[in-house]
């Protein structure tokens, strides 16, 4: 599939903001599924200087400073983005390597146990304990094929948890998630990213878009598609094998990467420091239009 | 010849040891120049070394040498503490340990480098992954952040400990912004100063090369196309437990001291907040831990740091040593592996051993220390995890299995390392010599080929005996550390200075240090105009209680009101629902002590001194003796409750004239510059206003003339003008002369004319940025409020309306006042402004909206 991608983010603010500095990890990532073409980044008001720069994870991280008294910004990202059939087949053919197998493989295979170590570790945002292992012990089985066992999971976390805006915040704890049973796209995939890594797997934290399909019958609204995340397991002989828990489904066509990294704080799409007091208000809206 | 007592002195010290100590050697014999120093003690007198002790003692104070302690009553402000004998290590003894430093410094440095590049220590199975992946001193972010040298490490400092085989040994690592170099520095001035006789016999080497070498590595990392780079020392602030020494070193190596919000990113250079407007910055030196030194990359919440501040490295445009990532090498675990990684990349093996240290996380080391736990000291292979170091000998057999099961749960969390073992060395403890452990910083600096060793270091040693507490924060003591030999060395290496072809004559100064200033002059006139009045007003209440009046009489009411009214400590005096002046007294001791009353003596000389400690770098060591007296007076007022009246006014009078010293230091001996221009600025905005509420209160109503008369007194020895007003009017008292006299004299320092004139002046000379000969808004107000004041006709404002009040008096005033509280608006909006929090919205609570 090929897709017009449009991000656009506006903040508005009560008072005008001297000095800010930003940092974008919005650029999709060019891929053996995925390509990329005609990606543009504009800021209004204009900034000196848009400098890019490769992250530890590969990702490309844009940086800007703006020095003049602004009460609205506006990032707007536009890209032709290309998405190719599953390369790795696991889609059709699903990895039967057992969790005991992965486990003694990356034991024993010192580069590879190297190369997966910090997606294998607690991170900032993914840390667990008894409760969470607790919590998914009933999908992974040592005899197990680990795709299997992460497709259960993400099957769990799909039935028993809601999608619920505004509930939780980037920083909501796991553990809150949890309880509460609620949450979206980045609590869930920080979840089964704890859980996994908690059985002794590889897991990393991927943000993208999702183009979204509008109900039957309908048009599909302007703006109404989104930023969305999922999660990716290293398994030997396969490599990373996306899921969406959100959605419960293997990410394909309609799922286009931007980054990924160890959870949501080595990625998150913008960030930045501004000089002012005051509130600001955010309007975001994504169109992930087919051509 | 030794004397008789010397040995004496020696012997009565070496029979009281009960462990290994510096001063004998393996075989038990007494190392030469430790005899020598004994033998300059006795010669001395133990009574006249705890004499030149407390002479240390108040010379530290003096000089304001503190280390902070957090969490303790005394707060802030701890002083330095120095012990008279020094810590001796034989030259040749110290050229050994010294290339055993080399050695490790070359070494981290390595390590620095691969792990922010090919992790071929991890590749090549050297130390295992997680000591870095897991380690939080690695920051992703700083993997492309490097300075354009081939040393990364600029700057190192290792603990050192003397095992009981006598060989040093590492103990740990300091590799971010190491602390205590000043300290050392400020130990060997004060000891050269106040025990020269110490070093009879002996060659001391000197520090001084160190820091000439750090100066040229600095040099060397600047801008090479400009004569006079901008070198910024970067401090975390007044608050930092250390930030005496930041100031010190700063003044002492000729940079110039900024906070994080000093400094900001533009264009990809970071520049100086400066009252002159933005100056670029070549290189930072900084105090400042890793993760806060950009809160757009790292700690996000970091208030210390320059948002942008590593993107601007990676640019190039700015050096930041040492550079932010360093934090990596802080990691306890690598301890464990040292001996390894030297091989690796020196193929040689380590000149000075690490204390032993086991990384649990391979099973063969958890398993040895699990089973060998009681000889242990457990850690976190991560510092700043607030998980206080664990002496297995102490636990109980229950608290023993918890940690075991802690370990077991996450194993390459936990380190373990053998219970350092110490020297004692010889300690002035409660005016006798005795032996207490000790442990010895020393500091490394690159210099472009390897490192230059500082001849000398920072030796800390235990106040309780048989125990050793390292950290400054828990207690202890600092010592002068002497490289000694017989003879002077000419193989001592000299550092010879890089001179930039041309200096840069202009220092300007950080707009933070320009609103202190302002600010130190406000507070220092504030104090003393409420003290001046406070102390006539005790007179007139005195001498009137005392000669049989009362205190309910009209004038006394008036002033005692106008002091409510000049310190704004309302409602004071003014409180009608109470009778305050049955017992005036009870009201001005608490308007004097009460420190959380805003407007109180106390609580303004605690401002006063908060905003003089915050540009510390800015006052020579005559101005600190002066702070030191009005520290000391600001701590008896605020027992004032428990003084009787003539003890209070003692101390008041002190305290007056200490401020009124200070003053007079810094008019004799401050440049003519900016920093001078904004502290007088700002006293005479203060003078001004106060001297304003005084007239306000004191004529604002027409009294009886027996009541003026005394409020004419008053007004006149307020404005230091009683002398000067009888020689011209003699004992006439009158409104009108008095008035012209406080407002028009223009040849009087408290007059309002001159003031006026003095500040229109004043800002005449401070750095604009109106166009020519144009005013700025500053000196419109000041030019009104002078024209005003000029203009007036003194017969005038002597009268009274129909309720009588001096209606015209009052308003011209009120008016003066309004126009020089706008100067100071201006000033704060032309120079001040920096002080605009950052923060940042990493986390807009409604972004989740749309996502899915």
């Amino acid at each position: 599939m090929k897709y017009k991608l449009i991000h656009k983010t506006e903040y508005k603010y009560a008072q005008a903001v001297n000095n800010y500095h930003s940092l974008l990890c919005l650029t999709p990532r060019t891929l053996n599924n995925q390509s990329c073409k005609d990606f543009s980044i504009e800021v209004t008001p204009k900034p000196s200087e848009l400098v890019s720069r490769t992250d530890f994870y590969g990702n490309t991280v844009h940086y800007f400073s703006l020095h003049s008294p602004h009460k609205t910004l506006t990032v707007l990202t536009k890209g032709i983005v290309e998405r190719f059939q599953e390369s790795t087949g696991s889609l059709f053919m699903p990895s039967e390597i057992s969790c005991a197998t992965v486990r003694h493989r990356v034991q024993n295979d010192r580069s590879l146990k190297i190369s997966l170590i910090e997606f294998m570790l607690p991170s900032p945002s993914v840390k667990w304990d008894r409760e969470i292992v607790g919590y998914a012990s009933d999908c992974f089985q040592e005899s197990r094929p680990l795709y299997e066992c992460v497709q259960a999971l993400c099957r769990k976390i799909y039935t028993e948890f809601d999608f619920v805006p505004d509930f939780t915040t980037v920083n909501t704890p796991i553990k809150e998630v949890l309880h509460a049973r609620k949450g979206v796209c980045q609590d869930f995939s920080h979840l089964a990213i704890a859980c996994i890594r908690s059985f002794g797997f590889a897991a990393r934290y991927v943000s993208g878009y999702l183009e979204t399909l509008p109900p039957p019958g309908k048009q599909k609204l302007q703006g109404s598609d989104a930023s969305h995340a999922w999660i990716s397991v290293f398994i030997p002989d396969y490599g990373w094998c996306d899921f969406d828990p959100t959605n419960n489904v293997v990410p394909g066509e309609r799922h286009i990467t931007t980054a990924w990294g160890r959870d949501y704080t080595d990625v998150p799409p913008l960030k930045g420091i501004i000089f002012s007091y005051g509130k600001h208000t955010l309007k975001v809206e994504v169109d992930v239009i087919p051509v | 010849m030794l004397t008789e007592a010397s040995v004496n002195l020696l012997e009565s010290y070496t029979s009281g040891l009960s462990s290994y100590d510096e001063v004998l050697d393996l075989n038990g014999v007494i190392k030469p120049h430790w005899k020598a120093l004994f033998g300059t003690i006795e010669k001395l007198g133990i009574g006249e070394l705890n004499s030149r002790n407390q002479e240390i003692v108040s010379k530290l104070r003096e000089n304001g040498v503190t280390y902070n302690v957090y969490g303790t009553p005394d707060g802030m402000n701890r002083p330095w503490q120095l012990d008279p004998i020094p810590f001796l290590i034989e030259q040749k003894e110290w050229n050994a340990i010294a290339k055993g430093l080399e050695q490790r410094a070359v070494l981290l440095d390595l390590m620095l480098k691969d792990l922010y590049g090919p992790r071929n220590l991890v590749k090549d199975g050297i130390i295992p992954a997680e000591l870095v992946f897991d380690n939080t001193g690695f920051f992703r972010p700083c993997t492309d952040v490097k300075l354009p040298a081939n040393q990364q490490l600029i700057l190192f400092a290792a603990d050192m400990a003397r095992g009981p085989d006598g060989q040093m040994w590492i103990v740990d690592n300091r590799t971010q912004a190491p602390s205590g170099s000043g300290y050392t520095l400020e130990n060997r001035v004060v000891m050269s100063k106040l025990l020269p006789e110490l070093a009879q016999g002996m060659y001391v080497s000197k520090l001084s090369p160190y820091f000439n070498s750090l100066q040229n590595t600095v040099l060397r990392l600047s801008d090479k196309s400009k004569d006079a780079p901008n070198i910024v020392y970067l401090t975390p602030g007044p608050n930092n437990e250390a930030y005496f020494e930041h100031a010190y070193l700063a003044s002492y190596l000729g940079y110039t001291l900024a906070q994080g919000d000093d400094l900001l990113v533009r264009n990809g250079c970071v520049w100086l907040k400066s009252i002159d407007g933005l100056q670029k910055v070549d290189v930072i030196v900084r105090r400042i831990d890793d993760d806060w030194c950009d809160p757009l990359e790292l700690r996000e919440d970091s208030q210390l740091g320059v948002p942008g501040l590593l993107q601007a490295i990676r640019m190039g445009h700015v050096q930041v040593l040492n550079a932010p990532g360093t934090s990596v090498l802080e990691n306890h675990a690598f301890l464990a592996f040292m001996e390894n990684i030297c091989q690796y990349f020196l193929k040689e093996k380590l000149i000075m051993p690490s204390v032993a240290t086991w990384w649990c996380g391979h099973a063969k080391e958890l398993s040895y220390v699990l089973e060998n736990i009681d000889e242990l000291i457990i850690k976190k292979a991560n510092r700043k995890t607030r998980f206080r170091s664990i002496y297995g000998r102490l636990l109980t057999s229950i608290e023993k299995e918890d940690l075991k099961r802690m370990i077991e749960a996450a194993p390459h969390e936990f380190i373990a390392q053998q219970e350092v073992s110490l020297s004692t060395t010889p300690s002035l403890i409660d005016g006798n010599i005795e032996p207490r452990y000790a442990v010895l910083r020393a500091f490394m600096v690159a210099d472009g080929n390897g490192y230059h060793v500082m001849q000398g270091g920072l030796t800390r040693s235990s106040a309780v005996k048989d125990r050793f507490v390292i950290s400054n924060q828990y207690g202890g003591f600092s010592k002068d550390t002497w490289i000694v030999s017989d003879k002077t060395v000419d193989t001592q290496e000299k550092v010879t200075l890089i001179t930039p072809a041309s200096v840069n004559k202009h220092v300007s100064l950080p707009s933070r240090s320009a609103e202190n200033l302002f600010w130190v002059g406000r507070y220092c006139e504030r104090t003393m105009a409420v003290i001046k009045f406070m102390n006539i007003t005790i007179n007139v209440l005195n001498l009137d209680r005392n000669f049989g009046g009362s205190a309910k009489q009209e004038h006394i009411k008036v002033l005692l009101q106008a002091l409510t009214h000049l310190s704004s400590t309302y409602p004071g005096f003014l409180d009608e629902t109470e009778d305050k002046f049955q017992d005036p007294y009870k009201e001005v001791i608490d308007m004097i002590s009460n420190i959380s009353r805003a407007g109180s003596v106390a609580s303004n000389i605690g401002s006063f001194l908060n905003a003089v400690g915050a540009v510390r770098n800015q006052w020579d060591l005559e101005i600190w003796r002066i702070v030191d007296l009005i520290d000391k007076g600001f701590h008896s007022i605020r027992n004032a409750s428990s003084m009787n009246s003539t003890n209070i006014q003692k101390t008041l009078d002190g305290l007056f004239n200490n401020m009124f010293t200070f003053l007079g230091v810094i008019a004799e001996s401050m440049p003519r510059d900016n920093s001078f221009l904004l502290l007088e600025t700002g006293k005479l905005i203060e003078r001004i206003l106060s001297r304003i509420s005084v007239i306000q209160s004191n004529f604002g109503v027409k009294n009886a003339p027996a009541v003026e008369n005394e409020l004419i007194e008053a007004t006149l020895i307020n404005h230091h003008l009683l002398v000067n007003y009888r020689q011209i009017y003699k004992s006439h008292l009158s409104v009108e002369a008095m008035l012209d006299m406080v407002l028009l004299e223009k040849k009087l320092p408290y007059s309002l004319a001159y003031m006026l004139d003095e500040l229109k002046k004043n800002l005449g000379h401070l750095p604009t940025t109106t166009r020519g000969e144009r005013l700025n808004e500053a000196e419109k107000f000041v030019l009104k409020a002078s024209t005003l004041i000029k203009l007036a006709d003194i017969a005038d404002l002597s009268k009274s309306n129909r309720n009588s009040e001096r209606e015209e008096l009052f308003d011209l005033l009120s008016e003066v006042a309004r126009l020089i509280s706008s100067v100071s608006t201006t000033l704060n909006n032309m120079y001040f402004s920096h002080t605009l929090m950052h923060h940042s919205f990493f986390d807009p609570a409604d972004y989740d909206t749309d996502e899915i």
